[in-house]
């Protein structure tokens, strides 16, 4: 059993991150509203508007053709790559950590935890590292009590107002329950997943390669049942997953680091400070920077990971907000560095480039549809048809992922129906993308917001958790037990064939949780030969 | 905004320049892909001006066909490309300009069928379906602004035609792109997962493609259609030869995923009833077995069966693919490691049989004698092919490790850094190494591993372990697996000091410590036993009964500790703890007399207070894998008569490896060493407890090897002659 708690003024241990800078750009909005406002003096408005139209029909246009190209290489070559034989898999095994930053998860910590359990890899070679963010329900109890039942697992709790979110829960696990253990790999799963066995071997391998950095594996949507949301999550999962970061590597050998389901190299991490705490998306940050530095993100797709989708419109688009907000924060923090690396080609970096525009192109959607609304009536030109190549544009290369996506994922032909969800939600990203730029540029601080679940599905091995221990009041961090329950999941040790009466082996005072012995091994007068 | 250290920039050289020399592979597929796009805006551009007249005027045509047929006046397609409309207003002209033609969204779905989904049996199906939908839907478009042109005003008809028809044009061609995917996609009875994710095919483990579903219980199947189409064609139209000939080619491309829920035996089987019909006939099955099936006998299976065929023409290239996997399989078992992955267990399972063998020498000299060579099996098979490496051969555990290991059959690649060792003339093969501390140890290694391919390194010297761990990654890519402990359970256990700290923190019972002369005067009770904090044999260890010695012991000894003398009867205990921690066995012995702390007559007992002391202190310290606990019982005696008495026991320390009295666990039935191999083999092995027999005796001799000064063997003048 290996719990330590984290006090909230601990300081963490990792160098110092990269300064941040403005905490808004207000005045770059005003800027581009001087602009605007220029340009209709000198150019006139519809002249502006009809040159702005045109510039974005070019912007779509080059995604367009970016969504096609990942498309055309999901349908060639993605298949074959799922089939492929595993080669020198059981081979190669450096010594792995397993890290997982877990805020009130009660429901779904113990079928992440029993997943991890599970995880094929040489014992001696992993370490499994869970953090208990402060969690105000029974989350840092139902950890004690797995960790007390399973030496292979540590739990760090971590006191309310530590900060720095996911982030600053990994830091803290990279510098006081990894600090001086053995491990060449980190493994990071959020506390919704589980994990299929064999991922930690499928991404381990890839860092075979001394210029990898870190390597994404691929998250399946493992509740789709449960609602229609959720079933649309799934399609969109595979068509991001086996399409778009499929294409990402095979054209460009530039997949993203995705925050979960992800290995990094111990020595990569270290070297850049940790997770930046300062980003509601460290992975794209991560990702960013492991670029930087001169090393390679490889995505495997058959490491997969099941998570689980929001179920609740709300809880989707606080979710999407958040990953905008961050997202778009990577383009303003990166774009010159990328610009001026010398580790990227030029084509590297027009496709880093583009990757990292990606959540300012639904706001360049928004003006589009804004400057269309103004021709119908008039204003920026008499031709509202043209809106037409735009909106084909718009819909074509997303919609020919899903496609391949579906086709791919080999599922049943009724799911096609679902892509019609993606018409609308289109339009709501647009506004929730664009408030998310909004709120970026003008400088509303961001609070990490829980993603809540519903732990209604697991895929994890059907093995009892452990009893519940009473939740501990907030502002006192769980401690492990003592003399945690034996859990229900435990294999039954070896048990002698001859009844003993007196079955209570001496009481050894300060033994520690584990295993329990059996009594002896000797062949006693009585049992089967 | 993140400003990114400079220094980190420069962690890596740059990476070469893009597109120097010959494209590379990432290139290559960008250029498979930007030729696919321009294909597909060639298709379009050109398709269109080649059809969009054309196409005009068949859906003029067919629009004033519709109009006619449905009697409607007024409207008239005499023109050919547009249409004269009689309204309310008097007679105007309503040109069909191709923007109001369905030929852009057909020229657009079929560059998508053409360079996304050309691979797909059913998307030609799919495209003429989409097809269908999108020329009928756009003219419901045509003939709704036509009547509202004929029936209103001019106004009308252009807001149809702007407006009403732009949203149409938009919502149909969606459809139609739903419609080809729809009908792209798999039924569900050829799919893997349902709409909402659940895995459905029911595919084996080992054999689905990974991620594709999650498993889950699911409510129902989806019922197998009444009718299919493609049977009845089978069984009415075409010829029966052409219906068999058409499966069989069927055949060659479908996986059979039944076998893979077979067991392994009828697995093996049938993978040789579908290669035996020939490789060209079930090929995909086969090349499934090949990539997925991770069972021994059914790949041994397959490679043989695919040796045999080497006469058949390689008429598919999957064929050429299958005979270079069997040539690689075969390659690796035959040097020796091939049965690593699975056949520990069986292993385990063979080895008593092996001891049980007339065959096997029953003297260290004999086994010399023997040069260490493979021993048959009880039931006359051939030896297995396995070599088994072992480190510290001159040591006593080392030599026994040797001799279980050629008992069990395994041959032996014996490793010491000292050239005389004996245990190196015991094996079969041999070679010298550096000394573990000294530089080059690793790569000395790895050439001997490169040189003779063992499938395992059993390595039965603790000191060696720092070291050994660090080449532990180039082992297992050359295919020899061993299996240590962590580097801090190492160091808590040649570490005295530290091992006497790691046992009170956790409870278990070790006698009180001190670093210095003076703590151990003003806190211990003598009589006091001075030993190095690091040492193994007894070496350096000084017994002190007074104050004077004590302090004298503190000045010869190297970094030295003292702990009061512990009355009691001594004895270790042979352990094997499982990766998961599970003490697999516990055999303890009396230490009836030891040499240079080599125990030469011993005991087995059993004892329910020893087996739990010596569980927690294995626990306290993580350790897995063999170990020898040495520790004292106080009243043994009452052991005799009752195992569970309570009585007690104290560790004093813990070795971890096996011990130089390793014959005497293995005589009472233990088989530590035959476990201990199955569970490097296989590292998600189950490996069973392990029982032995109480009370069984051992008393040891010298035994000789004799070797001239070049190595080369010599008889034993003392080797009993066979009868004549």
């Amino acid at each position: 059993m290996k719990a330590v708690a984290v006090p909230a003024d601990a300081a963490p241990a990792a160098p110092a991150h990269p300064a941040t800078g403005p905490r808004h750009h207000r005045s770059r909005l005003a800027l581009y509203a001087v602009l605007l406002g220029v340009a209709f003096l000198i150019f006139g408005v519809d002249e502006t508007i009809y040159t702005i139209s045109f510039a974005l029909n070019l912007i779509f246009l080059a995604y367009f053709v970016r969504h096609l190209a990942f498309a055309i290489s999901g349908a060639r070559w993605a298949e074959r790559d799922l089939r492929a034989a595993n080669v020198g898999f059981e081979t190669y095994t450096p010594p792995v950590a397993v890290l997982v930053a877990c805020k009130n998860e009660e429901l779904v910590v113990d079928g992440m935890v029993s997943a991890l359990l599970n995880l094929d890899y040489p014992a001696d070679k992993l370490t499994l590292v869970v953090v208990d963010d402060a969690s105000e329900d029974g989350t840092g109890a139902r950890l004690d009590a797995w960790a007390a039942a399973d030496p292979r697992l540590r739990v760090l709790h971590r006191q309310p107002g530590a900060g720095g979110g996911k982030s600053g829960a990994l830091n803290d696990a990279l510098a006081i329950s990894l600090d001086g253990v053995p491990a060449d790999v980190l493994v990071i799963f959020d506390a919704d997943h589980e994990p299929d066995t064999t991922v930690l071997r499928r991404l381990v391998r890839h860092f075979r390669d001394p210029s990898v950095g870190a390597v994404m594996g691929r998250c399946v949507v493992r509740n789709g049942m449960e609602s229609h949301l959720a079933s649309t999550i799934f399609v969109d999962y595979l068509s991001g997953y086996l399409v778009n970061e499929y294409g990402r590597q095979a054209l460009f050998e530039l997949p993203a680091y995705g925050g979960a389901n992800c290995a990094v190299r111990t020595s990569t991490l270290r070297t850049l400070g940790g997770w930046n705490p300062d980003t509601v998306t460290e992975d794209t940050d991560l990702t960013l920077r492991v670029l930087l530095m001169g090393q390679r993100v490889r995505y495997d797709p058959t490491a997969v990971d099941f998570e689980e989708a929001v179920s609740s419109s709300q809880r989707f688009w606080k979710q999407r907000h958040r990953w905008a907000l961050g997202h778009q924060k990577c383009l303003r923090d990166y774009w010159r560095p990328v610009m001026k690396s010398p580790h990227l080609s030029w084509i590297d970096k027009l496709e880093t480039m583009m990757f990292l525009w990606v959540y300012h192109v639904p706001v360049l959607c928004g003006v589009g549809l804004l400057f269309s609304a103004l021709r119908t009536i008039g204003i920026g030109g008499p031709a509202p048809n043209t809106l037409l190549p735009l909106s084909v544009l718009l819909f074509a290369g997303p919609f020919a992922e899903l496609a391949v996506g579906l086709l791919l994922g080999r599922v049943e032909r009724r799911a096609a129906w679902t892509l019609v969800g993606f018409v609308p939600s289109f339009g709501l990203a647009i506004l929730t993308i664009s408030k998310a730029y909004l709120d970026g540029m003008w400088g509303r601080q961001y609070t990490w917001v829980k993603t809540a679940r519903t732990g209604g599905v697991t895929t994890a091995p059907a093995t009892s958790p452990p009893p519940p221990a009473p939740a501990q009041p907030a502002d006192k961090p769980a401690q492990p037990a003592d003399k945690p329950a034996q859990p229900a999941h435990r294999p039954a040790t070896p048990s002698r064939e001859e009844p003993r009466e007196s079955a209570q082996p001496p009481a050894v005072p300060g033994v520690p949780a584990g295993p329990e012995p059996p009594f002896s091994f000797a062949i006693r007068p009585g049992m089967a030969a | 905004m993140i400003r990114v250290n400079t220094a980190q920039l420069a962690a890596g050289p740059p990476r070469p320049a893009f597109g120097g020399g010959r494209l590379s592979g990432v290139a290559r597929r960008r250029r498979v892909a930007l030729l696919e796009v321009l294909g597909a805006t060639v298709w379009c551009i050109g398709g269109y001006h080649l059809l969009i007249e054309p196409t005009r005027r068949l859906e003029v045509g067919v629009s004033g066909a519709i109009l006619h047929l449905f009697g409607v006046s007024g409207i008239s397609a005499a023109l050919g490309n547009a249409f004269i409309v009689f309204g309310p207003q008097g007679p105007m002209v309503a040109v069909l300009t191709p923007s109001c033609s369905a030929l852009t969204s057909l020229l657009a779905l079929s560059a998508l069928a053409l360079v996304v989904l050309r691979e797909r049996s059913q998307a030609l199906t799919g495209f003429l379906a989409a097809a269908l939908w999108v020329l009928a839907a756009n003219q419901v478009r045509l003939l709704s602004s036509l009547l509202a042109g004929r029936y209103f005003s001019l106004d009308t008809l252009l807001w149809f035609h702007d407006w009403v028809g732009a949203a149409l044009n938009f919502i149909y061609t969606l459809v139609g792109l739903l419609i080809m995917i729809a009908l792209t996609m798999h039924t569900p009875e050829r799919a893997e997962q349902d709409k909402a994710g659940r895995h459905t095919a029911r595919r084996p483990d080992a054999w689905a493609r990974p991620g594709l579903g999650y498993r889950t219980e699911l409510d129902s199947l989806p019922p197998p259609p009444r009718i299919r189409p493609v049977s009845l064609i089978h069984r009415y139209l075409l010829p029966r030869e052409v219906s068999r000939r058409l499966a069989a080619l069927r055949e060659r491309s479908r996986v059979d995923y039944r076998i893979g829920h077979l067991p392994p035996d009828e697995r093996a089987e049938a993978v040789r009833a579908l290669a035996e019909r020939g490789l060209a006939v079930h090929t995909a099955t086969l090349v499934a077995v090949a990539t997925n099936d991770d069972d021994e006998r059914v790949l041994d299976t397959l490679a043989d069966v695919v040796a045999a065929r080497q006469w058949e023409p390689a008429s598919d290239k999957r064929i050429l693919g299958l005979r270079l996997w069997a040539r690689a399989w075969l390659m690796r078992r035959q040097a020796g490691d091939g049965s690593a992955a699975t056949a520990g267990a069986a292993n385990a399972d063979a080895a008593p049989a092996a001891k049980a063998s007339p065959s096997v020498p029953a003297t260290g000299t004999d086994a010399a004698v023997d040069g260490g060579d493979a021993v048959p099996q009880a039931d006359g098979t051939p030896p297995a092919a396995r070599l088994v490496a072992v480190t510290g051969a001159g040591g006593p555990a080392g030599v026994a490790v040797i001799r279980a290991l050629q008992a069990a059959g395994e041959r032996v690649l014996a490793l010491d850094a000292n050239p005389d060792a004996v245990g190196l003339r015991l094996a079969g093969e041999f070679a010298v190494l550096a000394r573990a501390d000294e530089d080059g140890y690793g790569d000395e290694l790895l050439r001997v591993i490169d040189k003779h391919r063992p499938a395992a390194l059993i390595c039965t010297v603790a000191e060696e372990y720092a070291a050994l761990r660090a080449v532990v990654p180039e082992l297992d890519e050359r295919g020899c697996r061993t299996w240590i402990p962590s580097a801090e359970t190492t160091e808590a256990c040649l570490d005295k000091a530290r091992f006497a700290d790691v046992l009170h923190d956790h409870g278990v019972p070790h006698p009180p410590t001190a670093r210095t002369a003076a703590a151990a005067l003003a806190e211990l009770p003598g009589p006091w036993v001075v030993k190095p904090a690091r040492g193994r044999g007894s070496r350096d260890v000084v017994y002190a009964k007074n104050r004077t010695r004590l302090k004298a012991a503190f000045t010869a000894v190297p970094s030295a500790i003292a702990q009061t003398q512990l009355t009691g009867r001594e004895f270790t205990a042979d352990v094997l703890i499982g990766r998961d921690g599970q003490v697999l066995t516990c055999v303890p012995r009396w230490r009836d007399e030891t040499k240079a702390g080599i125990s030469v007559r011993g005991t087995t007992f059993d004892s329910t207070a020893v087996t739990t002391v010596v569980a927690a202190a294995v626990h306290a310290v993580g350790l897995t894998g063999p170990a020898n606990v040495q520790g004292f019982v106080g009243a043994p005696e009452v052991l005799d008569s009752d195992p569970d008495a309570e009585v007690g026991v104290t560790v004093v320390e813990i070795n971890p490896r096996f011990s130089g009295g390793l014959p005497l666990t293995l005589a009472a039935g233990a088989d530590v060493v035959a476990a201990y191999l199955a569970g490097i083999l296989d590292p998600d092995a189950q490996l069973s407890p392990l029982t032995f027999l109480p009370g069984v005796r051992m008393a040891r001799y010298f035994a000789e090897v004799y070797y001239t000064a070049d190595g080369g063997p010599l008889a034993d003048p003392l080797a009993l002659q066979p009868a004549p």
